[in-house]
């Protein structure tokens, strides 16, 4: 969802009918649109108007230009229940709905059903249905307003409620005046998506969590407030005279405030730091919880014997102060987990399916490779697979944070999760959902939460030393102080035990990697144990696979051996790049800058073995030395250079052999000169033993070069490097060389669209963009620097402010806001990660 | 100084009550969603406007 607050807000019905083209970002359509361009927009939607169409609709007294039947019929909907008001207060164009037919009920009768409906609608305690609908396609706060709107005048609705962070729709409806299908087909109508919100239990425990963090905070704050008022009074009256009765009076109420605080709010401390305590381990919520009560019970002692000092101010502004840390801490930490959750309940539920010769609908779920689908403009792609016909551009925001959508045609793969922006698709599915890039990256996510990494456990035994450490500072300085002056001791004691904070130990390293890895994963990198980041700036070589990784599936050619006398080179070349025009076999792309010459006529394919055409009457072949010889059989063996020979042949006369070369990705030189300047050692080892991959060693700068070399070398010359104290980073395309990428400290797979959710490494790019694996490398140092930056700033502040309130210079509360602000130091520096480098 | 007697009771009431409040409030969502709650102010009119409309039409 666009943030409001980037959008210009236009005024009243934009400018004579024409929305600003400047304002509302979406995709890509739009952009083109420059300021100025004498093209009209849609008023609806805000895309160009066909040359031709002629949609246009009168709202509030003026003919607004639309683009299609869709956003008229919608535009219509809305200006006649009288909601003209949404053109005015929209900060955002809305989205192209994406066709009529959604806008039929029928299509959501079987939510009807009582069975059916029974997961995410429910009979509340008052006899209303409550119905929980997830919405899709809102662009900005008027949507929302409009659908909330739209409801509420349904007979029988009782209230709509519309979150939107969370894209949700609460609807409670009396029974039998409404079917649930009308409200689905209410909102379609409007050219929202919708569909039924499904339970998470992730999802529901941190509202819960949210929640219940919420309320505590909010009792502490008032009882803070409250309390603050008598401690006042408490200390004005100790520097003016009070008498005793009415100093018993306030210290009373401010006790029974203070208890119900105590209970209320530092609940949390106490059942945490007593849970660990039985299991025999210490918790930073252990110091806390003590500190709390033994404040609070001197101060109990103390009001009922009517002398001392009472601090109830002190123990409820320290609990109202570290509930505020924690809540805040929480919500940075827990703010990306809560928009990864739960992935696939973007997907539709149900799909256009090519079924027996015919578009059915299918339910999603059902889908298996091979399956063609047909996905309609501003839908969400429910497949991973490749275009089989239609241009569109798709949004990715999902996998690569890119806002704006990558055109794709046929031959391209698109992915599940994606929006078609532009027109319909026809996808032939590569995988069942499980095959997927998205359930890939939800995995990886759902391990990274269910195993603690190792590094984590390392720093919770770091934090559990450190508070039995403190707790004993803490006897010691207490029995000093008895001695030195007895009155005090309590409270510097206790100064001490707050002032300590273990959180800051305990979060340096799981919450940088935590950012590092959100960070990774919106760059569209699939991180499968963000451990390896450790590893990974500490390592020492980087090796290099080369097949699929230095090079992409494309060739380049590289020469040409006349063999007839009255063909040039040049002129073969012609004519094989006029063969290969409509080929898409990788060889094809050798030929793609050639300028075609001739033009051959009949081009058939032949699997395995060629092309081969008719040109000017004559058999033209192109292929395998085997291929060409069936027609000539004149033809030479081929050269012996180490290229990929492929022969063209004129009926019985050989024309050429044509040499082609792996294509090498572009980036591979400046990447592995950037990763040798950091140091690393590159080398490169792969399996094929010419003198071409031994060239390309050297022409890339490696420094050591291995060929020819089989699976189980590979895995021998990583092992002999790791036994000379290296620290081995392999880069491979994660499926023939799984083995070596296992072996390896840390691995990077480089893997095609096909082969993401299959690749075994520590860390997936997507190959098409080697400098993704410089950013992992890049991202990999910055947290280590960034973990070391808070070891360091932890470190330093327990090492100061202990000895600070050991002295008791520091009062508890101070010692409170010193414990908090150091934890939110530690969780905002590391959210620095999240920050694209400059 | 007698006055305590009765101000701090009052204090406390109006403490519970704002207590009270608070909490049905986070507890019915309104909390929930941040992001929507501040254009409400500048987006919506009454339900009572809606419905009088509604019946002029009607």
């Amino acid at each position: 969802m666009p943030g409001a607050g980037k959008l210009q807000r236009r005024g009243p019905f934009g400018r004579g009918g024409r929305a600003d083209p400047g304002g509302p970002g979406g995709t890509g359509a739009r952009a083109e649109n420059a300021p100025g361009g004498a093209e009209e927009t849609c008023f609806h939607c805000g895309e160009v108007v066909p040359a031709g169409a002629d949609f246009t609709l009168e709202i509030a007294g003026r003919a607004r230009p639309m683009c299609c039947i869709g956003c008229r019929a919608v535009a219509r909907l809305i200006a006649g229940q009288g909601f003209e008001r949404f053109y005015t207060q929209r900060t955002a164009y809305a989205q192209r709905p994406a066709s009529e037919a959604f806008c039929d009920d029928s299509v959501y009768r079987i939510y009807d059903d009582p069975s059916l409906a029974r997961p995410f609608a429910e009979r509340g305690e008052d006899g209303l249905i409550e119905a929980r609908l997830l919405v899709g396609g809102m662009t900005c706060a008027a949507c929302a307003w409009l659908i909330e709107h739209t409801l509420r005048r349904l007979p029988g609705v009782r209230e709509a409620t519309l979150s939107l962070n969370r894209a949700r729709l609460d609807v409670r409806l009396a029974d039998g005046e409404t079917p649930l299908s009308r409200v689905f087909g209410a909102v379609a109508a409007l050219g929202y998506r919708v569909q039924p919100w499904h339970h998470h239990a992730q999802r529901d425990e941190a509202e819960r969590e949210y929640r219940r963090d919420l309320r505590r905070l909010a009792v502490a704050g008032i009882g803070m407030m409250q309390v603050g008022m008598f401690a006042i009074a408490l200390h004005a009256g100790a520097l003016s005279g009070i008498s005793a009765e009415y100093e018993g009076l306030l210290r009373l109420v401010s006790l029974l405030v203070t208890a119900f605080i105590v209970t209320f709010s530092a609940r949390g401390f106490f059942a945490s730091a007593w849970r660990h305590l039985r299991h025999g381990a210490l918790v930073m919520d252990l110091p806390v919880a003590l500190a709390i009560g033994l404040a609070f019970a001197a101060s109990v002692i103390a009001t009922f014997q009517g002398g001392g000092e009472v601090y109830f101010d002190s123990v409820v502004m320290f609990t109202f102060l570290l509930l505020l840390a924690r809540f805040v801490e929480r919500r940075l930490r827990y703010r990306d987990a809560l928009a990864w959750q739960d992935t696939e309940q973007a997907l539709p539920d149900t799909v256009t399916a090519r079924r027996d010769g015919a578009w059915k609908t299918a339910v999603r779920r059902a889908l298996v490779a091979g399956d063609r689908v047909l996905v309609r403009a501003g839908d969400t792609i429910p497949i991973d697979g490749l275009v089989e016909s239609g241009a569109s551009a798709v949004r990715e925001d999902h996998f690569n944070g890119e806002a704006l959508p990558r055109r794709v045609g046929p031959g391209d793969s698109v992915y599940a999760g994606t929006l078609n922006t532009g027109d319909a698709l026809e996808v032939r599915a590569i995988g069942s959902y499980a095959d997927s890039r998205l359930a890939a990256l939800q995995r990886s996510i759902d391990r990274a939460r269910l195993g603690k990494p190792a590094l984590a456990r390392m720093a919770d035994r770091l934090a559990s030393g450190f508070i039995a450490a403190v707790l004993l500072a803490t006897a010691a300085t207490a029995l000093i102080w008895w001695h030195l002056d007895a009155p005090r001791a309590l409270w510097v004691a206790l100064s001490v035990l707050v002032i300590s904070c273990p959180c800051a130990l305990s979060l340096a390293t799981p919450s940088a990697l935590a950012n590092a890895a959100s960070a990774l994963r919106r760059a569209g990198i699939l991180v499968n144990g963000e451990n390896a980041l450790e590893s990974l700036a500490n390592s020492s070589h980087a090796l290099f696979d080369k097949t699929g990784t230095l090079t992409d599936a494309g060739f380049v050619l590289r020469h040409i051996e006349a063999l007839d006398g009255g063909t040039t080179a040049a002129a073969s070349e012609a004519l094989a790049a006029a063969l290969q025009r409509y080929s898409n076999h990788p060889v094809a792309t050798a030929f793609a800058a050639c300028t075609a010459d001739p033009r051959p006529r009949d081009i058939r394919s032949l699997a395995g073995a060629g092309l081969e055409a008719r040109l000017e009457g004559r058999t033209l072949r192109m292929g395998s030395g085997a291929f060409c010889r069936e027609i000539a059989p004149r033809l030479p063996p081929s050269p012996e250079h180490a290229l990929y020979w492929v022969a063209l042949v004129l009926e019985d006369r050989p024309l050429a052999w044509l040499g082609l070369e792996d294509r090498l990705r572009r980036e591979a030189r400046p990447v592995i000169a950037r990763l040798q300047r950091s140091g690393l050692e590159c080398g490169l080892l792969t399996g094929d033993a010419s003198r071409r991959a031994e060239r390309l060693g050297r022409d890339l700068g490696f420094q050591r070069t291995h060929t020819g070399l089989s699976p189980r070398g590979k895995l021998a010359h990583v092992a002999q490097l790791q036994e000379a104290g290296a620290r081995v980073l392999m880069v491979g395309d994660g499926l023939n060389d799984a083995p070596v990428l296992k072996r390896a400290d840390v691995s990077i797979a480089v893997a095609g669209a096909t082969d993401l959710a299959r690749a075994q490494a520590d860390f997936v790019v997507e190959a098409g963009d080697l400098r993704q694996v410089l950013f992992v490398y890049d991202m990999a140092r910055r947290t280590r620097g960034l973990i070391r930056q808070n070891f360091v700033w932890a470190l330093a502040y327990n090492a100061l402010a202990i000895p600070l309130a050991a002295a008791g210079w520091v009062a508890p509360w101070a010692a409170a806001i010193g414990m908090s602000l150091s934890s939110l130091v530690v969780v905002i520096n590391a959210a620095r990660l999240r920050r694209r480098p400059r | 100084m007698e006055s305590l007697y009765l101000l701090i009771p009052v204090a406390l009431i109006f403490c519970a009550l704002v207590i009270k409040l608070l909490l049905w409030a986070i507890d019915s969502g309104q909390y929930d969603d941040l992001e929507k709650e501040s254009w409400r102010i500048i987006s919506d009119e009454d339900d009572a406007d809606l419905r009088a409309r509604d019946e002029d039409s009607a």
